[in-house]
């Protein structure tokens, strides 16, 4: 996309955030954890980064609001995980359930579908999954009714396994060191046939659903259930109540982000992180190794990932400035490394000669210095959505007609990565 | 389904020299009709396809044998290296035949059109409308899945259902070499768009004619094994823990589906008959893009756990959803319906009250027939 389109996404998103008062961090998953969880089928409407709102079915937590993508489950390896689910979807919608791919999950209660057991509508049948978290990794969770159309309805959610003995303080994906990362985050990829949502709200208005799913053609694209560039704001905001997860990444030079990348809709997208090539270390919670033990030796090196639906991938991204052929710190040659710091480049200028303010116009992430952690004068009201002069790269799919709400871009299936000077302390979480 | 490979060895060779030469001097023979036949879909629509049929006597001298689409799933045994084919074509229209992946000498069809210009129109010599014959072999044939497909008016001809799979193992039960398995499933998946068809079979598809090309293509039909509503007749219903079963993949359709397996994973094998370097990645889901085959080695894990197989695009026959999952003309595509039987799997709790209705039994249900 082109520089302006770009930088235009960057200070909606941005203006937002600071109207809102909120920093955009998202260096930690959010989600339940646990080994029960109490899940019900609800309905809902979720919101579109251009201010439309689309009919939709979801996962809730308890007595909580039906949620596009259902809550990220977060367990432990070797935990025995209960999930129950009753259904209080109105009674057109009929049956629900949940699959737990790569996991040997059990049901009982409710009625026999054609995948697993389902609940019924009504909110008072209970159908309980139980399964192992046996093996660590990155994971989905999904409707196992018509699936086609429940699914596209927003029945989707991740589950995240941490391994035997996961340290917080120094965490890994999978045990092994090669899945050794700073900060992790989930991009859910889902999309939506809109059409196919109205069509389903007129049919339960009507009594009946009849919908054809063969027909399936999605309009709009959403990473954790967002569109962008509701994509970069925190979690939790409360003007998105059916939409907790956010998708922006945050890091410093040399960390390593984890990646966990979910299949959650019917369609594959090519998700493309800029900046730099990532290391695909494991698939659908399998770390890529040619026998046990050996680590992520099978590793792919990649700048556009496609994940299947029903499948993940995790990858690992870092960033260093490495090769670009200039000091991104501005460094004299004389000044001392920071740490991982690409030595061969550093104390290089900036091979361009900056235009003069009076030459450019300016975009609201322009911290009025080229280099990380940077900053410089500017004119009245310009600049100000990159307080700490970080940079910026865009993260989205490669579909590039999937970056749009509505057909208006930029927006859709699109995120960023903000990379901040060492110095600039990154919040976890919310 | 039948297999009915014919060895041209001879019979007058000693024992040690049928060893010594076994392999290289056998080969498989198939005579396939193709021809029209109708099929009744769920809804009771009525839908004209193009198939091929195997032919009982070999010689075509009659009209007998199934037309099916998918064609038979033909069977090169392991110690024959060349297949030959042998097309009688009673279609309106030249056929050819073509197997993606394997080496025959290929000798495309030319023809002028109105322009003057030379344009081809096959892959492959073909054989003439309206009883013609052709015959095609394929020589060092490899291990693997394979689709073979009319080669001839291929956007029109492989979605009016002629295809077929055509199998060979590296060995007696090892699908490539070292890789050994205990059982073998096929799924073949394949698609009809009930316009086009009735387009071609009514002669209104064409330059000029009411459907000018297959750019609008929408299936309505998912077929299973040529079933538009996969039933699980005849499925073997368990697998012990443990054990290696094969399911060869095979997607004849145009889009891109997904066969996501609940309770076990998959192992990956190979893709297009070409063996992985590291055939041991696990994967939930598998993308079986169209034209493609894909072998996987499924091993369950968990005694007591249903496995269930379908396809994650969520692509269903009809695709009438009211919410239910037991919606008359419901079907999963890839997917049969639980078992309403089922064996305790060796190893297996056996404890009863498992998922779906089954006995509690870890069953293969969708993957055998």
């Amino acid at each position: 996309m082109n520089k302006a389109a770009k930088q235009a996404a960057i200070g909606l998103a941005l203006v937002l955030m600071l109207l809102a008062g909120v920093i955009p961090v998202q260096a930690a998953i959010t989600g339940l954890t646990g080994t029960a969880f109490d899940l019900v089928a609800r309905e809902g409407y979720i919101s579109t980064a251009d201010g439309s709102s689309i009919y939709s079915w979801g996962y809730a937590s308890g007595a909580g609001r039906m949620q596009y993508p259902g809550p990220t489950l977060i367990v432990n390896q070797g935990a025995t995980i209960i999930v129950t689910l009753k259904n209080e979807l109105p009674a057109p919608a009929g049956n629900v359930s949940i699959v737990f791919p790569g996991h040997a999950a059990t049901a009982s209660g409710g009625v026999a579908g054609k995948l697993t057991q389902e609940a019924p509508p009504g909110g008072v049948t209970t159908v309980t999954y139980t399964f192992t978290a046996a093996n660590p990794g990155t994971y989905s969770y999904h409707s196992g009714t018509n699936v086609g159309l429940q699914v596209d309805m927003g029945m989707v959610g991740a589950i995240i396994v941490r391994p035997a003995g996961f340290d917080a303080m120094n965490p890994t994906a999978y045990g092994h060191a090669d899945s050794q990362y700073t900060y992790e985050n989930l991009f859910l990829l889902t999309e939506m046939d809109v059409p196919m949502h109205n069509a389903v709200a007129s049919g339960i208005a009507a009594g009946a659903i009849n919908v054809d799913t063969t027909a399936f053609f999605p309009v709009t694209w959403f990473i954790n259930g967002r569109s962008a560039p509701d994509t970069m704001l925190a979690d939790g905001v409360p003007w998105l109540p059916h939409q907790p997860y956010g998708a922006m990444a945050m890091m410093h030079p040399t960390d390593r982000v984890l990646l966990r990348l979910v299949g959650g809709g019917r369609d594959m997208h090519p998700f493309h992180h800029h900046g730099n090539n990532s290391l695909a270390i494991a698939r659908d919670g399998k770390l890529l190794e040619s026998a046990p033990g050996l680590g992520a030796d099978l590793a792919v090196s990649d700048f556009t990932i496609t994940v299947l639906p029903g499948g993940t991938v995790d990858a690992i991204f870092t960033w260093t400035g490495e090769k670009l052929g200039w000091d991104i710190y501005g460094h004299l040659v004389t000044d001392p490394l920071e740490p991982g710091e690409y030595a061969p480049d550093h104390g290089k200028p900036l091979p361009v000669q900056l235009p003069s303010d009076l030459e450019v116009t300016f975009g609201g992430q322009w911290s009025g210095s080229p280099f990380l952690g940077g900053g410089g004068s500017l004119p009245p009201g310009e600049g100000g959505l990159n307080p700490n002069g970080g940079y910026f790269f865009m993260w989205h799919s490669h579909n590039e007609k999937e970056m749009v709400n509505f057909d208006i871009f930029p927006g859709g299936m699109m995120t960023h990565v903000l990379i901040e000077h060492p110095s600039v302390m990154l919040m976890e979480g919310n | 389904m039948r297999k009915k490979p014919i060895r041209i060895t001879s019979l007058l060779l000693a024992g040690w020299l049928l060893v010594a030469f076994a392999g290289a001097a056998s080969a498989a023979e198939f005579y396939l009709r193709a021809d029209v036949r109708q099929l009744t879909m769920p809804d009771n629509t009525v839908v004209t396809i193009w198939g091929f049929a195997l032919d009982a006597d070999n010689n075509f001298a009659t009209v007998d044998g199934t037309v099916t689409s998918p064609g038979p799933m033909l069977t090169v045994p392991v110690t024959d290296t060349t297949l030959t084919l042998h097309l009688k074509n009673n279609l309106p229209e030249p056929v050819s035949l073509v197997i993606p992946g394997q080496i025959a000498t290929m000798t495309p069809v030319f023809f002028t059109d109105a322009q003057g210009r030379s344009r081809v129109r096959s892959f492959t010599a073909e054989a003439p409308a309206s009883g013609g014959v052709a015959t095609y072999t394929w020589t060092n044939f490899r291990p693997g899945t394979y689709l073979y497909l009319s080669g001839s008016h291929a956007a029109v001809q492989v979605q009016m259902g002629l295809f077929g799979g055509v199998k060979k193992d590296a060995a007696t039960n090892q699908a490539y070499t070292g890789i050994a398995y205990d059982n073998e499933a096929i799924l073949f998946l394949s698609e009809i768009d009930p316009a086009l068809h009735a387009a071609v079979a009514g002669g209104t598809f064409g330059p000029g004619l009411a459907m000018t090309s297959t750019v609008d293509y929408a299936p309505k039909y998912f077929l299973v094994n040529g079933q538009a509503e996969y039933t699980m007749t005849g499925v073997v219903p368990t697998i012990a823990v443990g054990s290696r079963v094969l399911v060869r993949f095979l997607n004849a359709g145009l889009l891109t589906r997904i066969p996501e397996l609940l309770g076990a994973s998959m192992t990956t094998l190979s893709e297009d008959g070409n063996l992985s370097p590291y055939p041991t990645e696990k994967r939930n889901a598998i993308g079986l893009l169209a034209g493609k085959t894909l072998d996987v080695i499924v091993t369950p894990e968990t005694g007591g756990v249903m496995m269930s197989l379908f396809d994650r695009r969520g692509y269903v026959s009809l695709g009438t959803a009211n919410g239910g999952g037991t919606s008359t003309g419901q079907v999963i595509p890839g997917l049969p319906a639980p078992p309403t039987t089922g064996t305790v799997v060796q190893g297996g709790s056996g404890g009863g009250g498992g998922g779906g209705g089954g006995g509690g039994g870890c069953f293969i249900n969708t993957l055998l027939n």
